[in-house]
């Protein structure tokens, strides 16, 4: 089925499915009155929080900043989520002041009007940057009136294919470079004067204002709405649906939703909710045991939250803390974040009771767009700050603001200094380096703010940089330091005399950071040099994230690299694993001689042998691989490393459909190994490698009731890939005369029968889905004709012509299986269905769900939840097996990764929102949730949700959690499915239990 | 039928009478107006000119796209043919190229080009702009035989019997490394004059025609590569001359009020076109929004009434 036509499907399909459910648990809105929604806040202890501004004032915020005045700046939008025909777009900029300092605000201006969906707003230059919509805008008021009468388009071509997705998150990095985002389903085409820059799906740019440079920091993420940077410069981002908490960005990291990667990298904390915005607190104001804590906010769950980062290998642990507030107010919706210049935290509510931007009508009329507040949370007990206008102070002192404990005063000082520019400020500055005491424990950090300085200083003009400093910086005793100057070698590359020398020292750093950071840097640089020294990092032990910079290192300068293994040249050192690494990394077969060379000499290290013999079956062809096979069937070689190259070996036939070259037949050894793994490897090569003299000891194994099942079934299953009239006999034997009469055996047998022949599968399944009592064999079954082409519909057809009836629960189970599958499948479905109205008593037609409800159903539905429903009998039902909840979804650590974790659904889902999903899964499927539905040219069509997508592979996670790799040149067609869970999984729970059920989920998180 | 073409200036008669002839009209006029050394417009170029009743559609990439939202070439264009009934279609997508590199959003390329050739069609254009070359002249020389196959093929997707067709060289680039960055320009130009020679469409030489930085004080781009206002009001007295017209020098072409309406036009068929959220109204998650897709035909009669709106303010300045 093509897209289209798929959609035409599932529109018809939820044609049906409309009823005016959306949101019904919101009917009670509460009053817009702050002061009603500040009592009902719950502030941690210590702390304290007043209104600062609220609307009429201000409307929807969406974005603040501070200027060096201490002004805040808000963007705000009434006609987001979507302009209706005829509106004018008339969103603002507004400038919030506070004048007497009481911390409320006093003044307010309309900086800018006439704005479509203005989701970041960033202060610098004379004027404000501002996001509206595709546009990258700056404006500016050049006649003093405090409006903007000048608009300048300095970027376009951004995305707007989702608006809750548009460039957002703007905000100055360390390097004075304006850093901002765009969510998933963006796809950005920009032209700048150096090139068109183009970033398809999540991502974070990085842009200097001044040169118009534009490129991509990090890529990924769902919703990647917060972005802070730690003291030294790191940085920090937050998702607001992935999930996985405080994830570490570095240049050229990839997180979920990265298109194009095979690899992809983890936040550190997994499992927790989704958040928006993100800021490092800090300064006098508050208390020691708040100092670099993160502070962000899960706005679908009334909270804003805290965590705190430790440094670890390369990077950070993260580790979530109480909330520092908790709203029980639906309306509360906390977004953004910021220190003030009073040293308080500032928090934007967006205040809205509908937050959901695809799952709630555009047009329902809950959506609020007239309300918005700043909140401003202070340290009880505590004076605040004293406010400052950097712009008054003169460059010394501004330099000495440096040495604040406040990153706000400290970032405030560095933006007035970039705007006084070079000549200003160099001269004070070397002066400033000069005073500074090297036995301040601050020193080296200080020492590293001045070379920041001059790295963005530098960038706008033609004077010389301070070499001398960037040496200095790269040897400081500190490792944060020596990272941080590490990046900046690449910002001055053109003008320093051997930029990649000045590195060499960083891949072999005791420092993990400086070994991540000077990595990315050489491999920015690039040259074979360069690619070289990248790859010392190899020699080193490498946690996550310095591995996967090592490997994108590794493969980005591929062409610096290769030609000088390949004729010898290359300088390793005497450690030949750097080239394992390089070779295995970017997938570079041509160097797969070299390796085998190295192999055949006995000059490599233990270490590196399985390495090598790994890179070699991965990446070679069928001579190569035949080195690897009799490394296989050695006896010297342990069934552990045997398995584990077979699984290559196997992936290389997956992927390229290579086989070692000559006889195979002697994995006939390993597959009577007694090691349960190794010998089901060795089952499934050959059927990989079409051992057909293996038949016969297949077909022992799997009829005798020695072995694990795991090899049993494995057995079957390569009887399915055998060719000939012997594994065919044996499989139909199995069908019917299983050992023991298991229905398991029989159904994996029916299985494997169904990409033989789809006709012979068929014949079987109708025989023994119409008796079968065990409901997973009978679903195996199913789920085996819905992989093949044609297989839903030739067992439908089987149906038709068979006399035999199936029971009602063979029938749900097929349901179940079809819904799973993400398709349709017309003629299974209606087969099924009219196996269920033969199977009733009444004969008659059968309902779409017991539980299906009007809207006043609904409504008493939603009271018996809230009045009668109890939350441990729900938690209880969730648990129950039949179920299957726990196998796909998460709740704290326990529990599958196949849908949506559950943990805080109570807190970010309104009740009808949970019910209508439990009843129609596919109605409202989340993002990243979406199936593909995938043809392959060896005839399966297989459904899942995308893991990865490169140019050669796609990995989707199939209902059961698998992963399934395939190769891109497999792929038939491509269509989208819809959700993966089963309709009906709850038709079997009386009105009750589902109550139960719905009051447990709506109670997590809460 | 041509409507007539500058009504003021002298030798109008001449222009009216060529235009009627299908010569080119301003063929000697625009190689003096070329920078020293530069190759100038061939007299072979296909003669093009805008009739009562022309639906235009302009595709391109960022050039394209910013003149929706500047008007400057639409407003001369309109402001040129008082008496004509004009509708104008801006399809430009940033970064774009012949290949519809911008317009694959979900899907790849190839897709977005269909889309693109589906869209033209719905709007039933009887002459179109294509405005390509300058993000392919990033890839030189070796870039280049793939381009000219692209763009002809292009020409070949867009043409039908009711289908004019004119071709825009990209203007120059004024950049740090303008002199390397315009030599690459110049053979793409070379090649997209070649193509509407060769496919008998019109052409509008930018890369010619305008200004450079050669002229002292007198830069038309804001970042380099992106024209400025006064950039914008240049390329329209060039699309006006190549048009048949001596000169644009009218009061419509000049006033706000006519451009800020076509620009609030062009804003309104944008939405239409290229509707925000567009995943959730039309895509993948068209089962969420799907029911809010009937709004976006509602931009129709808005933009149409839009477009009348300009054609009053046109006439009303007369």
């Amino acid at each position: 089925m093509n897209l289209r036509l798929a959609f035409v499907a599932v529109c018809l399909m939820m044609s049906c499915l409309r009823p005016a459910l959306a949101q019904r648990g919101l009917k009670d809105i509460p009053s817009p009155d702050p002061v009603a929604e500040l009592a009902a806040m719950q502030v941690a202890e210590g702390y304290e929080v007043n209104l600062f501004a609220a609307d009429p004032l201000i409307t929807k915020p969406l974005q603040m900043n501070f200027d060096p005045q201490g002004r805040l700046w808000v963007s705000s939008s009434s006609v987001y989520p979507q302009i209706k025909p005829g509106e004018v777009a008339n969103d603002t900029v507004t400038i919030l002041e506070d004048r007497d300092g009481d911390g409320r605000a006093d003044a307010h201006t309309v900086f800018a009007d006439g704005l479509l969906m203005p989701t970041a707003v960033q202060p610098g230059d004379g004027g404000a940057y501002v996001a509206n919509s595709t546009e990258f805008l700056h404006l500016s008021d050049t006649n003093g009136d405090g409006k903007a009468d000048s608009r300048r388009v300095v970027l376009s071509g951004f995305g707007a294919e989702d608006t809750h997705h548009i460039i957002h998150t703007f905000r100055y990095g360390p390097d004075a470079r304006l850093y901002f985002n765009q969510s998933i389903y963006i796809h950005s085409h920009v032209e700048t004067p150096r090139g068109v820059r183009r970033l398809n799906a999540g991502g974070i740019w990085r842009f200097a204002p001044e040169s118009l440079a534009l490129d991509v920091f990090a890529r990924g993420w769902v919703n990647t709405w917060g972005h802070a940077f730690d003291r030294w410069g790191r940085s920090l981002v937050t998702d607001g649906a992935g999930g996985e908490g405080i994830n570490y960005g570095f240049p050229g990291a990839a997180y979920l939703t990265a298109a194009g990667t095979p690899r992809i990298l983890k936040g550190m904390n997994p499992g927790s909710p989704k958040y928006c915005g993100l800021e490092i607190v800090d300064g006098r104001h508050l208390p020691d045991d708040a100092q670099g804590q993160l502070i962000t906010n899960d706005f679908r769950a009334n909270r804003v939250c805290r965590f705190r980062l430790t440094e670890q290998g390369s990077g950070f642990a993260s580790e979530k803390l109480s909330d520092l507030i908790h709203s029980q107010r639906v309306t509360f919706r906390p977004i953004d974040v910021k220190m003030g210049p009073d040293g308080a935290i500032y928090i934007a509510d967006w205040y809205n009771p509908i937050i959901q931007h695809g799952e709630v009508d555009f047009r329902d009329e809950r959506r609020d767009r007239t309300h918005g507040r700043i909140w401003r949370v202070t340290a009880k007990g505590r004076p605040v700050l004293p406010r400052i206008d950097f712009t008054k102070l003169s460059t010394p002192e501004l330099l000495g603001q440096l040495k604040s404990p406040e990153s706000y005063a400290r970032d405030m000082a560095k933006r007035v200094l970039f705007a006084r520019g070079s000549e200003a400020v160099v001269p004070e500055l070397s002066k400033w380096i000069q005073s500074l005491d090297s036995l301040d424990p601050d020193f080296e950090r200080l020492r590293l703010e001045a070379l920041r300085l001059r790295q963005g200083l530098d960038r706008g003009s033609q004077h010389d940089i301070d070499a001398d400093l960037l040496k200095a910086v790269l040897a400081s005793p500190d490792a944060r330091a020596r990272a941080a100057a590490a990046r900046i070698v690449c910002d001055w590359a053109d003008r320093l005399e051997a930029p990649v020398e000045l590195l060499a020292q960083t891949v072999d750093d005791p420092s993990a950071l400086v070994r991540l950071e000077g990595v990315r840097a050489l491999a920015t640089l690039g040259g074979r040099r360069a690619a070289e020294l990248a790859l010392h990092a190899a020699d080193h032990e490498r946690d996550d994230a310095l591995d996967y910079a090592v490997w994108l290192a590794a493969r980005e300068t591929k062409e610096a690299w290769l030609p000088a293994v390949l004729d010898g040249t290359f300088a390793d050192d005497g450690r030949f694993g750097r080239v394992i690494f390089a070779v295995a990394a970017a997938e570079a077969s041509a160097a797969v001689p070299r390796i085998v060379t190295a192999v055949a000499g006995g000059k490599i290290t233990d270490a590196d042998r399985q390495a090598a013999l790994s890179a070699i079956a991965k990446l070679g062809n069928p001579d190569q691989l035949r080195v690897v096979f009799d490394v296989v069937t050695s006896p010297a070689t342990s069934p552990a490393q045997a398995t584990t190259l077979l699984d290559d070996l196997l992936d290389s036939h997956r992927r390229r459909r290579v086989v070692p070259t000559g006889d195979v037949s002697a994995i006939e050894k390993l597959v009577m190994s007694p090691d349960d793994a190794c010998a089901a490897r060795a089952i499934e090569a050959t059927a990989a490698w079409q051992v057909t003299a293996a038949t016969e000891e297949l077909a022992g194994i799997a009829e005798a009731g020695s072995r694990s099942l795991t090899v049993r079934n494995a057995a079957i299953a390569a009887l399915g890939g055998l060719p000939g009239d012997p594994p065919r006999a044996a499989l139909l034997k199995l069908c019917t005369n299983a050992p023991g009469n298991d229905e398991g055996f029989k159904a994996a047998a029916i299985a494997a029968l169904v990409p033989r022949s789809v006709t012979d599968a068929a014949a079987q399944a109708v025989a023994f889905l119409g008796t079968a009592r065990d409901a997973k064999a009978r679903t195996v079954v199913f789920q085996a004709f819905l992989k093949a082409k044609d297989g839903a519909a030739t067992l439908a057809a089987a149906f038709e012509r068979a006399s035999s009836t199936l029971s009602d629960d063979a029938a749900k189970d097929g349901q179940q299986a079809v819904s799973a599958s993400g398709r349709q499948e017309p003629a299974l479905t209606q087969a099924l269905a009219a196996a269920i109205a033969r199977a009733s008593t009444a004969g008659t037609q059968p309902a779409a769900s017991p539980h299906a409800m009007d809207p006043a159903a609904l409504d008493a539905f939603v009271s018996l939840v809230r009045d009668k429903a109890d939350v441990s009998r729900g938690a209880a039902i969730y648990a129950r097996e039949n179920l299957k909840c726990v196998t796909c979804h998460r709740i704290g650590d326990q529990g599958g990764r196949v849908g949506p974790n559950l943990t805080a659904i109570g807190a970010s889902s309104p009740l009808d929102y949970v019910i209508d999903s439990l009843l129609y899964p596919a109605k409202n499927v989340k993002e990243g949730y979406n199936t593909v539905v995938v043809q392959t040219a060896d005839g399966q069509v297989l459904t899942g949700i995308q893991v990865t997508r490169s140019d050669a592979e796609l990995v989707l996670r199939d209902a059961t959690g698998k992963e399934m790799k395939i190769p891109t040149a497999d792929i038939d067609e491509e269509s989208a499915g819809t959700s993966l869970m089963p309709a009906g999984l709850i038709d079997g729970l009386s009105r009750e239990e589902l109550a139960d059920l719905v009051r447990y989920l709506s109670s997590l998180g809460k | 039928m041509p409507v007539s073409p500058a009504r003021s200036s002298h030798g109008a008669y001449l222009l009216l009478l060529a235009s009627f002839l299908s010569l080119s009209p301003l063929a000697s006029l625009r190689g003096q107006d070329a920078a020293p050394g530069q190759t100038t417009s061939r007299s072979s170029d296909v003669a093009w000119s805008l009739r009562d009743g022309d639906r235009v559609v302009f595709l391109g990439d960022t050039f394209v796209e910013r003149e929706g939202d500047r008007g400057f070439i639409e407003t001369a264009l309109v402001a040129a043919h008082p008496e004509a009934s004009l509708t104008f279609r801006n399809l430009g997508w940033s970064g774009d190229t012949v290949w519809a590199e911008s317009r694959g959003v979900f899907d790849q390329p190839a897709k977005g080009y269909e889309r693109m050739l589906a869209l033209v069609r719905e709007l039933k254009p009887t002459i179109v702009f294509v405005a390509y070359g300058r993000n392919e002249s990033y890839q030189g020389e070796a870039g280049l035989a793939a381009f000219r196959t692209q763009l002809e093929k292009l020409c070949d997707d867009l043409r039908t019997a009711d289908v004019r067709l004119v071709l825009v060289t990209p203007h120059r680039f004024e950049t740090a490394d303008a002199a390397a960055r315009n030599a690459a320009l110049a053979v793409y130009s070379q090649t997209i004059r070649d193509v509407a020679a060769a496919k008998q469409a019109g052409l509008v030489d930018l890369f010619t025609q305008l200004p450079t930085t050669a002229t002292p004080g007198h830069t038309l781009t804001e970042n380099g590569v992106h024209l400025s206002n006064a950039g914008y009001a240049e390329a329209a007295r060039v699309f006006v001359a190549a048009s048949g017209h001596a000169s644009s020098a009218d009061v419509a072409a000049r006033s706000v009020t006519i451009r800020n309406q076509v620009v609030a036009k062009n804003r309104l068929f944008f939405h239409r076109w290229r509707p925000a959220n567009e995943t959730y109204i039309f895509l993948f998650r068209k089962h969420e929004q799907g029911n809010n897709a009937v709004e976006i035909p509602q931009f129709d009669p808005l933009v149409e009434a839009a477009e009348q709106q300009v054609r009053s303010l046109v006439k009303g300045t007369r």
